[in-house]
């Protein structure tokens, strides 16, 4: 018996929940969605989906961005609880109720970020609520042998002392996995694990997926990279807006139709992208350094889409913010409508006529627990404002507006905009800038969690503003996006400007490439 | 990939819930009013009611200045010793025969002063809220006793003086006082610009940088507002009592704080009012008043205002998340 496998067992014993799930053979159903169904005030975020999971298998889940993963994870771990249908664990129907019970049921997460205490040691992160204990104390020695063993037993070279927080991304979520191996999980649920990680992470982390299935752990695994599905899974399900559309075994399917079942529509029909004149240079950024990017040049003109591609922390976002004022810069010059000019803060910047609609909704670009209106007229109440006093007609009548033209579906501007689907909150942080006006738009991962429909209409308006002369700066991780709406193309790689190419001048391949550095 | 929803269905207009807490606390004060109405003969005199409106007109005042920090998310513990610094200051410039005024109007510029300090300490040295003004609190109150070698100085201005005692149209000089923030502060939270500011960095400091609000500006602004309350309370004790005295308005921090917190306001930040306050102050100033009458030990009052103040914030609390 492995360490691993001998811890797990003491919480086997410990747990007659967990039991119950062992008796299911391999190959039999261990975990039974029927119908299940979420709704988030007006939004239908998963409509009634039934999905049976087999013991021992990965059975990987795709879907584009806001196609309701998200929602099955948080739904199966009990984070939230589902607005009807069923869940059957080993055949019984079970509530799933709290996060504490889906645990105890032997249902675990591995978050995309991981969600552990980055100031105590691994050992400490593995053994949390759960520490070896003598007489009220704790055996900290003991403990930290104990994780070392399980560590080296995965074949992880991490030392069991160190303090989660000097770790790698990568490394903390191999913790958070083996901290959930350790636990006597049945069913372990990765969310889009690998989206921080480099290749050999990734590898170590497939290699330890694989055990654990042999472990006869059931694994679901989130992504929506194809290439990782086809080396990884047995069966695969896709979700589309919501809708469970089909789950085939992989050897049945091929990549193109996995595509199809997730889009189900050309791409011409998505990526609206008319033709539309390039004009006058409005922004030439010249060598420009800052915290997290180096040396960018690039100039954006009217009517043109300048697309920034790159993974995660590329270091597109901090240029963007770089730019915009909120972080400074250290070198380099940006020229404005062929003058130069120095932005110091973000305030210089929305004088110019730059707005920018930042990367994280919740963190950067709306106060969630204040009204909409307040959120689409934070940047004009000194127009609104007669004297010190606000204009309480303007300011009705200029949110009104925003929420009429982009359609934001609201019963009223006084609700908090906590409560506006995905979607509606992108639209609540463009009608802020639309209000304000500007020449050039830097729209920063518009479209992450936005549903299909708001998607088309956040394109349509891209057109609308190009029509009226305005530059667009498209930052996104979704390679289509850029690829179908970019009248140039720029690839970031470690802080750096690696490539740039023209509309369709370079393969997917070509860019992807780029981006990963191979 | 995060589905940034969280659970609300149908969240009902803010608007009609303010006015459902606000009605509350009044029907809160209007019952406290009337149960002591008839259970002590001496309530509704004249004379006691006039006291209920002094003692609850400085906590009052206190408490409309740290409701502007608390929508902050930020928290203003120096307030008590301000007060007693204050008096201090002023005392001793009458003393030295400076001319009323000018001492009134130095004594307000010091508020300002202490109030920039702190918004100094968060913004450019990136101290905690709690921990700049705890340290001011502590500081106060020694520099007051420094000047006034551990005494009191005694105030001789007659006129000044007799300011806290009189009345103006039948109603106490002190909670004409209450009147003369209330009104400019009614108008800053809720009907400019500025207000609207600080709710929107009390909710998501980034986004409001982001979206060109001044968000250095707007914390200066909130300390400088409630330290300038917390002097100008200063110079209504010091003519109320006619003395300067550094320990003066001890734990008057924490009378603030609750009554802002029983008027609505969240210790998370961003929301609040002007009224809410005002309410939680007399609210607790008639809890006092009334143990005062029916002969309650004085210890009895601050458990009672202790268990008030959970009662009241368990409420909200559930109206709160009942609305989500």
């Amino acid at each position: 018996m492995t360490r691993l496998e001998d811890i797990a067992h003491r919480h086997d014993e410990a747990s007659a929940l967990l039991t119950e799930g062992s008796r299911v053979p391999a190959g039999a159903p261990i975990l039974e969605l029927k119908g299940l169904q979420k709704n988030y005030g007006y939004v239908q975020a998963l409509k009634p989906a039934t999905i049976t999971f087999l013991a021992g298998e990965i059975h990987a889940i795709v879907g584009e961005n806001g196609a309701g993963k998200s929602t099955l994870i948080k739904l199966l771990t009990g984070v939230i609880t589902r607005t009807a249908g069923e869940v059957l664990w080993c055949g019984h129907p079970v509530a799933l109720s709290t996060p504490n019970e889906a645990i105890a049921r032997g249902i675990n997460a591995v978050h995309q970020e991981v969600v552990l205490c980055p100031h105590l040691s691994v050992a400490a992160n593995l053994f949390l609520g759960d520490e070896v204990e003598r007489h009220g104390l704790m055996r900290k020695r003991q403990m930290e042998k104990m994780a070392q063993s399980v560590l080296d037993d995965l074949g992880f070279y991490l030392p069991a002392a160190a303090e989660l927080g000097s770790l790698t991304i990568g490394q903390q979520q191999l913790v958070a996995t083996a901290r959930a191996a350790m636990r006597g999980t049945q069913f372990l649920i990765f969310d889009e694990p690998t989206a921080y990680l480099t290749r050999q992470e990734s590898a170590q982390l497939f290699k330890l997926i694989r055990r654990l299935q042999s472990e006869g752990v059931t694994i679901v695994y989130i992504s929506h990279r194809m290439e990782e599905v086809f080396e990884l899974a047995d069966r695969v399900s896709v979700l589309r807006d919501g809708t469970h559309v089909g789950t085939r075994a992989i050897g049945e399917t091929n990549e193109n139709e996995l595509i199809a079942l997730m889009i189900n529509r050309s791409i011409e029909q998505i990526y609206h992208k008319e033709d539309i004149a390039i004009g006058a240079p409005i922004l030439e950024a010249r060598g420009l350094t800052g915290p997290g990017f180096e040396d960018i040049s690039l100039t954006v003109r009217a009517g043109e889409i300048v697309g920034l591609y790159g993974l995660i922390g590329a270091g597109r976002s901090e240029f963007a913010l770089g730019l915009y004022g909120r972080q400074p810069l250290s070198a380099g010059e940006v020229h404005w409508m062929g003058r130069k000019v120095k932005i110091r803060n973000e305030r210089d910047a929305m004088e110019l006529g730059i707005a920018l609609a930042p990367e994280s909704r919740r963190d950067q670009g709306l106060c969630l627990n204040l009204p909409i209106g307040l959120n689409i007229n934070l940047p004009v109440f000194g127009r609104l404002s007669r004297g010190p006093v606000i204009g309480r007609a303007e300011e009705a009548a200029n949110a009104d507006r925003q929420i009429r033209d982009l359609a934001i579906k609201t019963p009223s501007r006084r609700v908090p905009a906590s409560s506006m689907s995905g979607g509606n909150q992108q639209k609540i942080v463009i009608g802020k800038w639309l209000s304000h006006g500007a020449k050039l738009f830097i729209f920063d991962e518009p479209t992450v969690g936005v549903d299909v429909g708001t998607k088309a209409e956040i394109y349509r308006l891209f057109a609308k503003l190009l029509k009226e002369g305005a530059g667009i700066i498209l930052i996104s991780s979704y390679l289509p996006e850029v690829y179908e709406l970019a009248d140039r193309l720029h690839v970031f790689r470690g802080g750096r400007l690696v490539g740039s190419h023209d509309f369709h001048a370079a393969t997917h391949e070509d860019v992807l490439g780029e981006a990963i550095g191979v | 990939m995060t589905i940034t929803t969280t659970e609300s269905p149908a969240a009902a207009p803010r608007r009609g819930m303010n006015i459902l807490f606000s009605l509350t606390l009044i029907g809160l004060l209007l019952a406290l009013w009337i149960a002591l109405g008839i259970v002590t003969v001496s309530f509704w005199t004249p004379l006691n009611i006039s006291n209920l409106l002094r003692q609850g007109a400085m906590t009052a005042i206190l408490a409309v200045g740290q409701t502007f920090v608390i929508i902050t998310a930020g928290i203003d513990l120096s307030v008590g010793a301000i007060v007693g610094f204050s008096t201090v200051i002023l005392a001793w410039l009458l003393q030295a025969g400076v001319p009323l005024w000018i001492a009134i109007v130095i004594t307000l510029l010091m508020g300002v002063a202490i109030g920039a300090f702190h918004g100094f300490g968060i913004v450019r040295m990136g101290l905690p809220p709690f921990i700049i003004t705890l340290a001011t609190l502590t500081s106060l109150r020694g520099v007051g006793l420094l000047i006034t070698n551990g005494s009191t100085i005694s105030i001789n201005n007659e006129g000044f003086t007799n300011f806290a005692r009189a009345d103006f149209l039948g109603i106490p000089s002190l909670f004409w006082m209450v009147i003369l923030v209330a009104v400019p502060a009614y108008v800053f939270l809720h009907l400019s610009r500025w207000g609207r500011y600080l709710f929107a960095v009390g909710s998501n400091s980034e986004a409001a940088r982001l979206s060109g609000v001044n968000v250095n500006r707007t914390i200066y602004m909130a300390y400088i507002l409630s330290a300038t309350c917390a002097a100008f309370v200063g110079v209504l004790l010091a003519s109320r009592i006619g003395i300067g005295n550094a320990t003066q308005a001890e734990g008057w921090e924490l009378q603030a704080i609750a009554s802002s917190v029983i008027g609505g306001t969240s210790l998370f930040g961003a929301v609040g009012s002007v009224h809410g306050p005002l309410i939680g102050a007399f609210i607790l100033a008639t809890i006092n008043n009334g143990a005062n009458l029916l002969n309650v030990n004085s210890f009895w009052q601050r458990i009672i205002t202790g268990l008030l103040i959970i009662v009241i914030v368990y409420f909200d609390q559930l109206r709160r998340r009942g609305s989500r």
